[in-house]
């Protein structure tokens, strides 16, 4: 036996485990996703069926006490362009794309979700201090990308309004 | 059935339970509908457009303000309005009776045919484009959100959308735009009785942009200098 090719072999074998092994969280949950074919939706159409349908965006009361924000991010915009929450309680974020990948971040806190077109991104979020924080896309996207910037409004809990069900919180554009 | 109601110190829009959904264009840019969009007959559409040029001017100039200039338009965004006046998405007393005459045919030739008509002034054409120029102040105001938006207040540049620098799909053309238009629709846009815009951007820039920067806004396009890209030349 040539032990000179196996060693070879075994070495090039262990450099090309060693590249996801180590970068594993680089690869995107979207991408995996997408891939997949779970939680599929057509970027194109947002706007004529689904979720995420003009009048459903913005946040929603959850029955136990929970909320849920429904965002669609584009070029150069997020969209509801300012978004009513209030703290201390679980935010469930559900966000997609109408055209290139996107990443939305929050200042001022650790979160960043990524989101391209054809998936939903899910996230849980949860303010524990009431302010305003300002997101940003942190995923070059086009001409307009260093401009794309929205707000997340946190609200004390007693201050933020009891939405029905049907009903969508959002802020009045400043 | 939209209701406001206010809490927090912020508006908060409130949908009725039984709200279906609201749809602002039945448009999708699916491959099909932009190849439909795209194989228009410039010919045709020239007659076709005969009708049009009482308004919109026999070279695609309309010899009033408020009315829309044509000429060099890029087609999938006349395209679309045509299908949403078809579909009484955009409100217009005049347009909505026409698109709806129109087969789809023929409003691709009509699209194709005012996609290929030139920007370059005619002293023999009764235009108003281009309009009077701006004062300097309003220019350079309208000129630094046309090139950088405003990043604090999230407003993209209008060019990396509307041209030179860069389309979207379907997004019209603004660098031979009359000014009265365009201050009109980014009113009726803020006030979103105008809101066939998918997934809301224009209704939501016009809402973050003042008065005064959206009469600034009209007045530089208007005046024909949103035919270069701004900032281009050193004498600006």
């Amino acid at each position: 036996m040539n032990w000179r090719k196996v060693r070879i072999f075994v070495f090039t074998l262990l450099a090309l485990c060693l590249i996801p092994a180590t970068r594993y969280y680089q690869i995107d949950e979207p991408l995996l996703k997408l891939l997949r074919g779970s939680n599929h939706i057509d970027p194109l159409s947002l706007h004529l069926s689904g979720e995420f349908v003009e009048n459903n965006l913005g946040t929603e009361q959850d029955a136990d006490g929970s909320v849920t924000v429904r965002m669609i991010a584009q070029q150069y915009l997020f969209v509801p362009h300012c978004i009513l929450v209030p703290a201390g309680v679980p935010v469930h974020l559900k966000i997609t794309s109408a055209d290139a990948v996107h990443s939305l971040t929050l200042n001022g806190t650790n979160y960043a979700v990524k989101t391209l077109p054809g998936t939903v991104s899910l996230a849980e979020l949860q303010f524990p201090r009431t302010g305003d924080y300002k997101t940003v896309c942190r995923e070059f996207c086009g001409a307009g990308h260093y401009a794309m910037r929205s707000e997340f409004k946190v609200v004390p809990r007693d201050q933020f309004p009891a939405l029905r069900a049907g009903e969508r919180g959002a802020c009045v554009l400043q | 059935m939209l209701t406001v109601m206010v809490a927090a110190g912020s508006l908060i829009l409130v949908a009725s339970d039984a709200a279906p959904d609201r749809i602002p264009s039945f448009v999708t840019w699916s491959a099909e509908n932009i190849a439909a969009a795209s194989s228009g007959d410039a010919f045709r559409g020239s007659l076709l457009a005969k009708r049009c040029d009482h308004c919109h001017g026999a070279e695609g100039f309309s010899p009033v303000a408020s009315t829309p200039n044509l000429a060099g338009m890029n087609m999938l965004s006349i395209w679309k309005q045509l299908e949403d006046f078809r579909s009484h998405k955009r409100r217009s007393r005049p347009m909505e009776p026409i698109a709806e005459s129109l087969t789809p045919r023929d409003v691709a030739d009509v699209v194709s045919y005012y996609a290929e008509l030139p920007v370059f002034p005619d002293p023999q054409d009764n235009r108003v484009f281009p309009g009077m120029q701006p004062e300097a102040g309003r220019a350079a105001v309208a000129a630094r959100l046309v090139t950088f938006g405003d990043g604090e207040r999230g407003i993209p540049p209008c060019q990396s959308c509307h041209g030179p620098v860069a389309y979207r799909v379907g997004v019209p053309s603004l660098m031979a735009q009359n000014g009265d238009y365009v201050l009109n629709q980014l009113e009726m846009f803020a006030s979103r009785s105008r809101f066939n815009d998918i997934n809301l951007p224009m209704r939501t820039i016009a809402a973050l942009l003042s008065e005064d920067e959206r009469r600034a806004l009209a007045e530089y396009y208007g005046a024909g200098l949103g035919l270069q890209p701004a900032g281009s030349s050193g004498s600006k």
